[in-house]
């Protein structure tokens, strides 16, 4: 025993524990987000409980766990969906309730783009006034609408995101441009041209009103008539409908196509019911452009910073300190980067901005408010030192004979970074960056002061002239998990969402950092240098 | 060690004409240019960053300035008894003792509108109270009168017109008895009500009572009380009745203030009588509430100045006690002007020194010094000026620049004692439903919400991440540590808002359940694999050898999870032993509070963050360590684990300090995890079962919401000020150890 406890192996494996635990904890943790996150596309089987007392539920069974403070009594946790007749998504049946459990081969659900899901039997199908199926025909022909009314549903978007509001948007800039106008003097002929076009956009508008108001009529037209579980009838817009389908009597590879397709619909479509549902299209891509504006700033300015400090440079103290600083400047609190952020880009410079450029909208602001370039510039500042310190150990890797060499053959000092040092650290540059695209892309307490919105109207890019909007705020994957999980009225139901944008989130993140890893261990491979 | 260490590397330039060598060097130097203006202004932009944040807190430091705007003089001879402002300070409303009202523009000090007393009828004015900004009220020998005096503010083409205005609010008869009025406080609730407090020549004081209230049905219901107060005591000398007619306060000439509740007209009653005046027997000269009411400012003829609010000492009724104590002044009190808009108040005394007080921070924040005897005092609607009036007419009207009078050390990093409140506390409190509430700024329950997280972050990180960085750098196989490294990484770069939202709505409803498991879980996981490593010490060594380096791992790793299930079923027989079979009901009967989203949930997920930090810096300076030291160590004889524990611990420890004050960097500042796995209730207690408001969560919750230039939006400026301090200090002290680490791997 004695031999044992001095040969130190129970405190080896002591530590090997330690390690071990770390290992577990991030396999844990990502095999829990993947598991919980990839599970939420699957088409569940729908289940009907006969209740002890008489009545029925129908819906997908979500949790099965003890009764708390029992013994092995079990319950099941059922979405039974149907918000709009219910009021809640969830209901919590203990076993001893629950007398026969059945799979009903008809059972439908409907992913709707308001209240929810609604699980129960489709009846009829009705036009207007006309009944066009009813029983078992009205399924096939329902599904035959589903693609019509999906396009319909589309349009209408179209109109009222793009076309009604980028005439909106001119009629704005056409009223801005009167009052600046108006503030001159010998205005009156420019005004009647002004007000001409003004009476111009706005017929346009209310022609575009028009055509939406009839579509939206005719959207209402078709429908279906659907029962519940508990036999309460409803009618259902038919363009309502995201998805329709049958889980009980879908083949395993429908079911694989149903979860592609909702896969896809989750990373390119626009969210629903203050974004617990549907896709979160706009915030990846708020996430994306944020990241690529913030690499545009932060890439020049962090490598010119490297090659100074290690290049031209004297070196000396100050260097060493300055250097010192830059490095602790990665470990400043992400929020410190938001605040200066808020005071001196949003307040100072897009106040000071506003008042030069754009005062005919004050009071209100265009820059001197949160904005995704002001987001994107705080970042920049945070993910400096990041590519500072990377560049620099990039630019330290390059053997001294190559400088030497390219010096030696007469080359400019300039002529020898551009063309021996630069292209030798290239790949160097590239992990800094590219970890500090992952940093940036994590990144939302820097943001949520500095322009991230819930939910954004407009992506940052669109087709209206200048197409990029610097000042606009936008959505972010980050604030999307935070926002959504912890500030929507309804928790549970949006769990799965911010379950599947976590994984997403992390799933970029972590193939970003693989890309450095791999990025580094080849840099290291070519010139084997050890650092520490 | 690169070219520009050695000046033979230059290639030299030989003087040249050839075109192309110019451009050449041209472009060197322009590169040279642009690199350092680059490299310069990246440096310079971010260390500007420390100095923008400084730049934004100063102001909370700035003391307050006064400067004079004007100096007039009223011509009329009658004695000012009370005037009021506008907002933007351009007229002074003036009454008079003679019946007359006076706008003066303040600017020239010419009269431009003046007003008789509405419906005064010539008669004599003998008291005159003022309930609030804008309304008077006074007595004549035979009636008491109410009128509202103000301006109305119009927007025009050329500038803003104040069209002044003067209302009667009512008359009523005073009642039979009393003699000639000497002293009145009165409130005017609304409409037709008043309650006054009417001290007449013979010094008895009257309760003069009348409410209108209207009935559901409609009926308008009038009751009036008129009594006087039976009170033994000194003669009175100050009087003051409350805005909503409930309660008056009355000080006498032996220095005592009396509180009555007036609640029932009919009743009055007496329920405070206390010592008021800093030297005994000096007379109280004057009253005048705060803001909100509740406090009340009471001036003495000995120069002091006082704050009283009602406290509730343990287990007794409320009572009036002296909270704040100003510096007094060298002269009695003869009048205070309270601020509409903070706790500020102006008093002025007999020696003609006119001085501004904040009262919850007890700072005289301005003396100021004019000539006369002060008779009455303006303090200015946006309580940016203070206006002095002379008994003799002398108006000297001060410019006020004080825009954060509420900070000062103390009120940040002290224990203050503020309105409503028992005793003095530290409290976070920044809004408030009302105009009079006043934000309570003090960041100590912050600093300890901040201490606490990290320090439980740290307790569970810290041997986790050394011990396993001790074994990957030691005791694993190269090929361990080469996959080890990047997952470790990877865990470093998983974003803190997934780590925060996992914790808040995934671990903090489990781990409620599962608290005596979670504890046991540090005892017995360690507990387990200590035994097993033991058992495996005693398998034959032949069968031993067969283990591959992973396989450690894996075995380890299900040990591990062996031992966490077999915490989880220990859970309910330890509820049972220790916790009387549900441990949240123990907690809460033993008095100890439990948050779902406590500490142990917070500690478990920045450790999350905090681990890989640890990790990688530790190895690094564990594996870094020369190795002839250890082949030394293991050639005279020691074991693996001696020479680690030893000789590799013991060099390396300074690289360890180092990447722990890192991992404290990290999480000091971490900001998504706690506001999402946290209540983020700001409190003062380190225990574990609850939740905390850290610094950084605070700034990322209030500053959306904090107007720029604010007082609130400086001090979470200061908030980030620290953190950055705190962080920066942390880091530069590991940045140097490691260097010098470093030097000494090389020197050894």
């Amino acid at each position: 025993m004695r031999g044992i406890l001095k040969s130190g192996a129970p405190f080896i494996w002591l530590t090997g524990g330690a390690l071990a635990t770390s290992l577990l904890m991030i396999g844990g943790l990502l095999w829990l987000i993947a598991t919980q996150a990839l599970g939420i596309f699957w088409p569940a089987e729908i289940v009907e409980l006969a209740l002890v007392d008489g009545g029925r539920a129908l819906g997908q069974v979500r949790s099965v766990e003890e009764i708390p403070g029992s013994d092995d009594e079990m319950r099941l946790q059922l979405q039974v969906g149907n918000r709009d007749l219910y009021g809640a998504d969830f209901r919590w049946y203990d076993d001893a309730e629950v007398r026969t459990t059945t799979r009903p081969q008809e059972a439908v659900l409907f992913e709707r783009r308001e209240w929810g899901n609604f699980y129960g039997f489709v009846v009829e199908l009705w036009r207007g006034e006309e009944r066009i199926a009813a029983g078992e025909q009205a399924w096939p022909e329902l599904l035959a609408r589903l693609p019509g009314a999906a396009q319909l549903a589309e349009r209408i978007q179209e109109l009222e995101r793009a076309a009604l509001r980028s005439v909106n948007d001119e009629i704005e800039a056409v009223r801005l441009e009167r009052r600046r106008v108006e503030s001159r003097a010998a205005a009156a002929p420019r005004l009647a041209e002004i007000d001409e076009r003004l009476v111009a956009l706005d017929a346009r508008y209310d022609e575009l009103q028009a055509e939406l108001t009839t579509l939206v009529e005719q959207s209402r037209l078709e429908h279906v008539v659907v029962e519940t579980a508990d036999e309460r009838r409803k009618q259902i817009a038919v363009t309502d409908i995201v998805f329709a389908y049958r889980p009980n009597e879908m083949t395993l590879p429908a079911k694989i196509g149903l979860y592609a397709s909702k896969l896809w619909e989750f990373v390119s479509a626009d969210p629903r019911e203050a974004n617990t549902e549907g896709g979160i299209f706009p915030a990846l891509f708020g996430t994306v452009m944020m990241v690529l504006i913030m690499s545009v700033a932060v890439v020049p300015f962090g490598v010119l910073a490297a090659f100074y400090l290690r290049e031209y440079a004297r070196q000396g103290m100050m260097v060493q300190i300055v250097r010192i600083s830059v490095n602790n400047l990665a470990g400043v609190p992400s929020i410190v980067f938001g605040v200066f952020g808020l005071g001196f880009f949003v307040y100072f410079l897009g106040g000071n901005l506003d008042a030069l450029f754009f005062p005919e909208r004050l009071p209100a602001p265009t820059f001197g408010t949160g904005g995704i370039f002001w987001a994107s510039l705080t970042l920049a500042l945070l993910t400096v030192p990041v590519v500072v310190v990377a560049t620099e150990e990039a630019l330290a890797a390059v053997p001294r004979e190559h400088r030497e060499g390219s010096l030696a053959l007469g080359a400019t000092k300039f002529e020898t970074m551009w063309r021996i040092v630069l292209p030798n650290a290239l790949p160097g540059i590239l992990t800094g960056l590219i970890l500090a695209m992952a940093r940036g892309a994590g990144e939302v307490a820097p943001l949520m002061i500095t322009g991230v919105v819930k939910l954004a109207p407009t992506l940052p890019l669109d087709s209206t002239w200048p197409f990029l909007h610097l000042e606009r705020k936008f959505m972010h994957l980050g604030f999307h998990i935070y926002d959504v999980g912890f500030q929507s009225p309804n928790v549970e139901a949006a769990k799965p969402m911010v379950f599947a944008t976590a994984l997403l989130l992390v799933v970029i993140i972590v193939a970003l950092n693989l890309a450095a890893i791999m990025l580094r261990n080849r840099l290291k491979r070519r010139f084997s240098t050890g650092v520490f | 060690m690169h070219p520009s260490d050695s000046e033979p590397l230059r290639p030299h330039w030989i003087a040249s004409t050839d075109p192309r060598l110019r451009r050449r060097k041209f472009k060197d130097r322009l590169a040279r240019w642009v690199v350092g203006a680059g490299g310069f202004a990246t440096i310079a932009s971010i260390l500007a960053i420390l100095g923008f944040i400084t730049f934004e807190v100063l102001p909370l430091w700035v003391p307050a300035t006064a400067t004079e705007q004007a100096r007039l003089q009223l011509d009329s001879g009658a004695t000012v008894l009370t005037a009021v402002t506008d907002e933007y300070r351009d007229t002074l409303q003036v009454v008079a003792a003679d019946g007359t009202i006076r706008f003066i523009g303040l600017g020239d000090g010419r009269e431009q509108a003046s007003f008789a007393f509405p419906e005064l009828n010539g008669e004599e004015i003998l008291a005159l109270a003022k309930p609030d900004g804008r309304n008077v009220v006074v007595a004549t020998p035979t009636r008491l009168l109410a009128a509202s005096i103000g301006v109305q503010v119009s927007h025009v083409a050329t500038g803003r017109h104040l069209e002044p205005r003067v209302m009667a609010r009512g008359t009523w008869p005073l009642p039979e008895g009393v003699h000639r009025p000497r002293l009145i406080g009165a409130s005017l609730p609304d409409g037709d009500s008043v309650t006054a407090l009417i001290v007449d020549a013979e010094g008895q004081p009257w309760l003069f009572a009348m409410r209108t209230e209207e009935s559901f049905l409609g009926e308008v219901e009038r009751t009036e009380t008129i009594r006087s107060l039976q009170r033994p005591g000194a003669e009175i000398t100050a009087v003051h009745v409350d805005p909503r007619g409930t309660q008056a306060f009355i000080g006498t000439r032996g220095g005592r203030l009396e509180r009555w509740d007036l609640n029932d007209p009919a009743a009055p009653a007496r329920t405070d009588d206390v010592a008021a005046a800093v030297r005994v027997g000096a007379a109280i000269t004057v009253l005048e509430p705060l803001i909100g009411n509740q406090s009340l400012v009471v001036g003495d003829a000995a120069g002091g100045v006082g704050v009283w609010f009602r406290v509730r000492a343990a287990s007794e009724a409320q009572a009036m006690r002296r909270i704040h104590d100003l510096p007094a002044h060298t002269a009695a009190v003869t009048v205070i002007a309270a601020s509409p808009r903070d706790r500020r108040f102006a008093t002025a005394a007999a020696d003609g020194s006119v001085r501004v007080h904040h009262a919850t921070t007890e700072r005289t924040l301005l003396r100021l010094e004019q000539e006369q005897l002060v008779g009455t005092l303006v303090f200015a609607p946006k309580a940016d000026g203070v206006i002095a009036i002379g008994t003799r007419g002398a108006v000297t009207h001060w410019q006020v620049d004080n825009p954060h009078p509420e900070i000062s050390l103390k009120a940040l990093f002290g224990k203050v004692w503020y309105e409503g409140y028992n005793r003095p506390a530290y409290v976070w409190q920044s809004t408030g439903g009302t105009d009079a509430f006043e934000p309570k700024l003090s960041l100590v329950p912050l600093a300890i919400g901040t201490m606490k997280g990290t320090l439980y972050a740290l307790l569970f990180a810290v041997p986790i991440a050394v011990l396993g960085a001790l074994y990957t750098s030691q005791f694993s196989h190269p090929k361990v540590r080469a996959t080890v490294k990047p997952v470790v990484e990877i865990m470093a770069a998983l974003p803190s808002v997934v780590l925060g939202f996992l914790a808040g709505l995934w671990l903090a409803p489990m781990i409620e359940d599962i608290v005596p498991a979670f504890l046991a879980a540090l005892f017995v996981i360690p507990g387990l694999i200590f035994v097993a490593a033991i058992g495996f010490h005693s398998v034959p060594s032949r069968l031993r050898g067969t283990l591959t380096p992973a396989a450690e791992v894996v075995l380890l790793c299900v040990l591990v999870v062996v031992g966490f299930q077999l915490s989880l079923a220990l859970n309910q027989p330890l509820e049972w032993l220790l916790f009387d079979g549900d441990f949240r009901a123990w907690m809460q009967a033993s008095g100890w509070r439990f948050d779902q989203r406590n500490n142990i949930v917070v500690g478990f997920a920045m450790g999350f963050a905090v681990i890989p930090l640890i990790f990688t810096i530790s190895e690094d300076a564990l594996s870094n360590v020369p190795r002839r030291l250890v082949s030394a160590s293991l050639a005279l004889g020691a074991t693996r684990w001696q020479t680690a524990l030893h000789v590799v611990v013991p060099t390396a420890s300074p690289g360890i300090f180092s990447a722990i004050m890192i991992g404290f960097g990290r999480a000091v500042g971490e900001t998504m995890i706690v506001l999402m796995a946290t209540g983020n209730t700001p409190v003062l207690d380190w225990s574990i079962f609850t939740g905390m408001r850290t610094l950084s969560a605070n700034i990322a919750v209030e500053i959306p919401e904090a107007p720029q230039g604010a007082t609130l939006y400086r001090v979470l400026f200061l908030a980030a000020l620290l953190l950055f301090l705190i962080t920066f200090v942390a880091n530069t002290a590991a940045e140097i150890v490691r260097l010098r680490l470093r030097k000494r791997y090389q020197e050894i």
